[in-house]
């Protein structure tokens, strides 16, 4: 089951080399809703209780070297790799619907990003995450490189070498995990479950944590090591930026709970501190950098270091409370990052310009689309009643449990938040009608990409309980050895018996 | 005789054939001497063989002379494609590969 | 979203509502049924809009509401059903986002004080509705009005009937979120994007105030819901415990953003900027007294710190008296009423503050009465004059616009507090329960009564400069039974009007020609009339005992009894403040109209002062706007390019330098390469001969 999600994707990719270039769009289109029907399909079958792994697939790989193919799915990758299928197919629809140049290059390229994104998602195999990982970079080097504008080859080769050191770095931890641990355990292996119970002493778990952190904080990216982003985002393909935005920061993010905190919890406990900072820095900055920047594009691209700060501020806080925030949020961001650049994609051909000071008015021949915006505006500054609400409340609350003061000054983020999405709304939508720019209401190729994703992210907001609720075992699973309350919460922080809706409650007292 | 003889032989041999790999620009030449400085290994490996008593020397022989064919064949049909081409037959004036 | 509620109705373990079968539909499927009109209205036009007539869109919207209205009296009915101190109802729909240590439940909680609030709140806003339903018969985004107006009502009575301190900032946020809508409502005006962003920052501090008192809540006693959380509060906390303190100072800074008091009270003035129907519903008569609801509901945390709740009591004299004075000098119509609607929220909030719940309350409904009809009037007034907004230009229109002159009046008389009138009853109430207080609550007392005064001159400064003197221009035209028109303008900034969208639309519409305004007017100059009467000192006080069960277990309501001989004492003061205030008014506008022209040139420091509003803008802006934007310029101009992309750039051309090194060995000699290897080997040769020697 977890290999044909992995690999449809490439598979399709690579039989859309033997078709007519016109309908190898709508080839890929259809490979995309398989592995779209077969995610909805693990969801369905997910078995909430207990936080272990699913559908493990377990296979002899490397031998010599101990990789073994290990893939499974729990709470915290089973809504990501149902969003990786989602974003997936939105851009494969909305690319299928622009007709790009080469497309059967392109379309096997986003094929193999999808594998390479879907599999570090599900490996359970340190190399062969770290494998999957740097494999993402191939077809987006491609992507962006071929089908980007303006300073693409600059802008390429900055990202890769950048990322890569990145990559490279992570490769050297994870052998350094293996090997160190070899001893311990009696044989080489790269398998996380084993290396979780055979934990390194901790003055070798610090230096590999450091390089795994640069790793996935570049990649995020966050405060410092987001330098690649401007030039990166700049030109990437709009659709293409949905799924980098969207997707592949989360991978980073993931990194962290799937890796570090059950492989490396004392260096996580050690460095807390660090990483909170970096995050709440990213915050900060991330929005700072969003209410000054002219060009839209770069303000959805700092919101999204500022909302990646939140995700990482949420597992750092080590409390269980703040990992289901963070897993919810990875989601909702990626939900909502998403559809904020292909809005992005609409208005900048509308306006003929990224440039924010000269847009506006474009909300008067286009409610349909102002609607959709104003929907997506909302969730990205997480309003309570949306989503992001709920993950940036879980985040908050998580490290307001330890770290009281970062929690404040985080707080402070959500306020930014809503200027600079707000702002972006209302400069783009609102106002006197730019000079150049034309009022023209969504069309049908658009919208049939757009409402979907505002669906979700509606639907999301209804009933967010369904990434939590399935999420929260793993997470406690994962923050196992770092967090003092990843045990079940004591009963008294269940509901109360006097809203008659619980069990009475026996004591009155309140737990402190 | 002695078996230094051969070995001091072939260490003028393969001298011989390494200096005119150095000095000399004409591929041909230098082709020549690389054939020079092979066989100059040959030479000693049959003297090893012969002193020691064992015949895995001279498969050893027959391995490195066929490569040498080999080599040959390849090296001699790119300097006739050369030739043809009008690309000067000098080394230092093909440096195509300067980084 | 939430209209499938009725059918989780029995749920198991309900502590009240299942367990009386007999009286047919329960208080909570009531309850459940007023969030569900409004929001169904909200979907039903905004999913049609390209399809619905535009007048079957308004008669959706008010009939959503009027379907809402009535479940709030029936879920009052069903309630009253029940004994008096078995009144409150806790149901619960599903789990919303249930996680570690985190109960997030979709549920709501109808008692006393949230059926009073749902009561009014549907009731003004069905009224503001039929209002509207005429008054921007002409506007272009007729429809959007209507889906906009709904779902700020479901909103609106979401936040009263949440069951949870997180539900109840959905709510509020919801509100928040309606309200940004509707002040942008005209979104081709510069001044009302802006006005909108202004109120939803602002209201997002707020917002933020109160997601940082639920996460210390959680923290502290484990529990959200109302129920689990006064029950528990008492014994968490110690009275005036810090962490109680800082939940509730925590909750203010969402109460006073909501609810624009000093110093997070800019937003409001400036969202006048919004339709007039707008400003009545949610900038007078609802959204802004959410604040005053959510000290009302968290009274029992505020009773365990009483210095937070005196803190709130003094700011909220503080911005009282502060917003009296603006609207003493400002010229803009609504803004004025806008200001009296901040004073007013003041004494509300040191009512609810000092321990005067349901007099507080009380002043809450009055005031939604009131304040709604003279915005109404303002509306009518403004469409007369062809959306001028300043009163310097109006004159006279107590003939040419009877109906709506005697509806001003009846306004102005209520908020003047008129010995009889609604506002009467409702300000003496607060102000007799602060001096029978005693002690430092004596200068709320006085402080109010001072307010009371200064709040019937600009009262009747309106009436007087509006409704009486000799008619202007407009007002003689329309005596001639035509209506004025005018070159559509931004009335801040006098700018043309772009007018195929985001503009009033080019009629107007005024209240004697429409028959739903008159209607709406009607019963609400009814209300801010004799709405009083339904809670006279001693003789019908059926607000105090209806919601009395709900503030029972807070020792300062209790220990506090205002003797009925007290309260006619404070009646008669408040009176002669009122009539003082109303004879100073009609003297400097009637008797002797050069009067305050002397008084500004006497005081032009003074007049400067209240006329910049106190300086608060400014303070705003230089306090926390400016210093952001200059934090982000100095990340965007130096920071970003130096550093962080130093970084970038030192990475790529440290891998590129690193290459430049390596490249230049690639001579391309052949002889070179060859030179290389021979003389490694001749090294390593060399390097085993003198190892073995």
């Amino acid at each position: 089951m977890l290999s044909w999600i992995v690999f449809i994707p490439v598979v399709v990719g690579l039989i859309g080399f033997l078709l007519p270039a016109r309908v190898v769009g709508w080839w890929a289109l259809l490979g995309s809703l398989v592995s779209l029907g077969l995610a909805i399909a693990l969801v369905a079958g997910f078995d909430a209780a207990g936080g272990a792994l699913q559908d493990v697939v377990d296979r002899s790989w490397i031998p010599q070297l101990g990789v073994r193919y290990q893939l499974g799915v729990d709470g915290l990758s089973l809504f990501l790799v149902l969003l990786t299928s989602v974003l997936w197919a939105a851009t494969v629809l909305w690319s299928a619907l622009q007709h790009p140049d080469r497309p059967r290059n392109y379309f096997f390229m986003l094929g193999l990003a999808q594998t390479a994104t879907l599999g570090a998602f599900l490996a359970q195999d340190l190399l062969l995450f770290v494998l999957f990982f740097d494999l993402m970079l191939i077809p987006f080097y491609f992507l962006i490189g071929q089908w980007g504008t303006g300073d693409r080859i600059r802008a390429t080769i900055k990202m890769i070498i950048y990322t890569l050191i990145g990559s490279l770095l992570m490769l050297v931890a994870a052998i350094a995990t293996a090997v160190l641990s070899a001893d311990a355990v009696g044989q080489v292996t790269f398998s996380i479950e084993t290396l979780r119970q055979f934990p390194l002493p901790a003055g070798s778990q610090y230096w590999i944590f450091a390089f795994f952190s640069l790793a996935f904080l570049i990649k995020m990216p966050a405060f410092l090591v987001h330098g690649w982003i401007v030039d990166a985002y700049k030109a990437c393909p709009l659709p293409v930026l949905a799924l980098l935005s969207g997707v592949l920061s989360k991978v980073a993010a993931y990194g962290f709970l799937r890796i570090v905190m059950p492989v490396l919890p004392d260096a996580a406990i050690h460095f807390q501190d660090v990483l909170l900072i970096i995050a709440l820095a990213s915050i900060l900055y991330g929005s700072a950098m969003a209410f000054t920047h002219p060009d839209i594009r770069l303000i959805a691209a700092y919101s999204s270091v500022a909302q990646m700060g939140f995700i990482t501020l949420g597992i750092f806080s080590l409390s269980s409370t703040g990992g289901d925030g963070s897993v919810i949020q990875m989601v909702n961001h990626g939900l909502v990052i998403a559809p904020v650049f292909l809005i992005v994609a609409i208005i900048a051909e509308r306006s003929g310009t990224e440039d924010i000071r000269e847009m506006g008015g474009m909300a008067r021949h286009a409610p349909v689309l102002a609607a959709l915006f104003i929907i997506v505006t909302m969730a990205l500054l997480a309003i309570p009643g949306s989503a992001n609400f709920v993950g940036e409340y879980f985040i908050l609350q998580g490290v307001f449990e330890t770290k009281v003061a970062i929690a404040v000054v985080a707080s402070v983020g959500i306020a930014l938040a809503a200027f600079y999405a707000l702002r972006m709304y209302q400069q783009t939508m609102h106002d006197r009608e730019a000079a150049a720019g034309v009022s023209r209401e969504i069309a049908f190729r658009e919208a049939i990409v757009l409402v979907p994703l505002v669906a979700c992210i509606v639907a999301l907001a209804l009933y967010p309980g369904l990434i939590t609720s399935r999420g929260t075992d793993a997470v406690d699973r994962s923050l196992a050895a770092v967090s003092t309350d990843a045990s079940p919460p004591p009963e008294a922080l269940a509901e109360g018996g006097w809203t008659g809706y619980g069990p009475p409650l026996e004591t009155a007292e309140a737990p402190r | 005789m002695d078996t230094t003889w051969y070995l001091v032989l072939s260490a003028l041999l393969f001298a011989v054939g390494a200096g005119g790999v150095l000095v000399r620009r004409n591929p041909l030449v230098i082709l020549l001497c690389l054939e020079l400085m092979l066989n100059s290994a040959n030479l000693a490996l049959l003297a090893f063989g012969r002193n020691l008593g064992n015949a895995d020397a001279q498969v050893f022989a027959m391995i490195v002379m066929v490569v040498a064919a080999c080599e040959v064949v390849v090296g001699l049909g790119l300097i006739v494609a050369m030739y043809r081409r009008r690309v000067p037959l000098d080394v230092d004036e093909n440096r195509g590969l300067r980084g | 979203m939430r209209t499938g509620g009725c059918a989780d109705e029995a749920e198991p373990g309900q502590r009240a509502a299942g367990s009386f079968g007999d009286a047919g539909v329960s208080v909570t499927t009531w309850g459940w049924l007023v969030l569900a009109f409004p929001l169904a209205g909200t979907v039903l036009i905004g999913l049609l809009f390209r399809v619905l007539p535009a007048k079957a869109a308004g008669a959706i919207g008010t009939l959503a509401i009027a379907a809402a209205f009535a479940c709030s009296i029936g879920a009052l009915v069903a309630m009253l059903g029940h004994p008096a101190d078995e009144r409150a109802f806790a149901d619960t729909l599903y789990d919303y986002a249930g996680a570690a240590g985190v109960p997030f439940d979709l549920g709501i909680y109808v008692d006393q004080l949230s059926v009073f609030m749902a009561v009014v709140v549907s009731g003004v806003s069905m009224l503001i509705h039929l209002y509207s339903y005429a008054y921007m018969g002409s506007d272009a985004g007729y429809r959007r009005f209507f889906s906009y107006m709904n779902f700020f009502v479901f909103s609106m009575l979401l936040l009263v009937l949440a069951g949870n301190y997180l539900l109840l900032i959905v709510g509020w946020a919801f509100v928040g979120f309606a309200s940004y809508a509707l002040i942008s409502f005209w979104y081709r005006r510069e001044t009302a994007t802006r006005a909108g962003m202004e109120a939803f920052v602002i209201n997002v501090v707020g917002d933020i105030g109160l997601v940082l008192a639920a996460i210390l809540l959680i923290k502290e006693i484990g529990a959200i819901d109302f129920g689990s959380v006064f029950e528990r509060a008492p014994d968490a906390f110690t009275t005036n415990e810090w962490t109680i303190v800082a939940i509730c100072l925590l909750l203010l800074v969402g109460a006073f953003a909501k609810s624009a008091q000093i110093p997070l009270h800019t937003w409001l003035p400036d969202a006048m900027e919004g339709p007039t129907p707008v400003s009545a519903l949610i900038h007078a008569a609802t959204m802004v007294t959410a604040g005053v609801y959510l000290i009302a509901r968290s009274y029992p945390l505020f009773d365990l710190a009483p210095t937070a709740a005196d803190v709130a009591a003094f700011i909220g004299l503080a911005t009282l008296l502060m917003a009296a004075t603006i609207a003493l000098v400002v010229t803009d119509l609504k803004r004025i009423i806008a200001y009296s609607t901040i004073s007013q929220i003041g004494y509300m909030v040191v009512g609810v503050s000092i321990g005067a719940y349901s007099a507080g309350l009380f002043h809450l409904m009055t005031h939604a009465f009131f304040k709604a009809l003279l915005f109404m009037a303002a509306g009518s007034v403004i469409a007369a004059m062809a959306a001028i907004q300043d009163i310097d230009r109006m004159r006279g229109f107590r003939r040419a616009m009877p109906f709506t002159s005697a509806t001003l009046i009846c306004g102005a008389l209520a908020l003047a507090g008129f010995p009889g009138t609604s506002g009467f009853f409702s300000k003496d109430e607060i102000l007799t329960f602060a001096a029978e207080r005693g002690g430092m609550y004596w200068i709320f007392a006085i402080g109010g009564y001072l307010g009371a005064i200064l709040t019937a001159v600009y009262a009747f400064r309106i009436v007087f400069r509006v409704v009486y003197g000799e008619p202007c221009r407009e007002a003689e035209e329309l005596e001639g039974g035509h209506l004025a028109h005018a070159e559509p303008a931004n009335p801040a900034t006098g700018e043309a009007e772009d007018t195929a969208v985001g503009f009033p639309g080019p009629e107007h519409h005024i209240a004697e020609r429409e028959w739903p305004m008159k209607v709406a007017m009607a019963v609400l100059a009814f209300g801010a009339l004799f709405g009083g009467l339904i809670q006279i000192p001693g003789v019908t006080d059926v607000l105090e005992s209806f919601l009395e069960p709900v503030f029972a277990a807070s020792p300062i309501a209790s220990a506090v009894h205002v003797s009925t001989t007290d309260a006619y004492v404070g009646m008669l003061v408040g009176g002669l403040c009122s009539l003082l205030g109303i004879g100073a008014a009609f003297y400097l506008y009637m008797v002797a109209p050069g009067a305050t022209l002397r008084l500004r040139d006497r005081f032009p420091g003074l007049h400067r002062f209240l006329v910049n509003r106190w300086y608060f803008d400014e303070l705003i802006d230089a306090v926390v706007y400016r210093p952001v934007v200059a934090c982000g310029r100095f990340a965007y101009a130096t920071f970003e390019r130096v550093v962080v992309d130093g970084l970038t750039r030192g990475a790529s051309d440290g891998v590129s330098g690193l290459g430049a090194v390596v490249k230049t060995a690639q001579s391309g000699f052949v002889r070179f390469y060859a030179l290389l290897v021979i003389a490694g080997l001749a090294g390593l040769g060399l390097y085993f001969l003198l190892a073995a020697s």
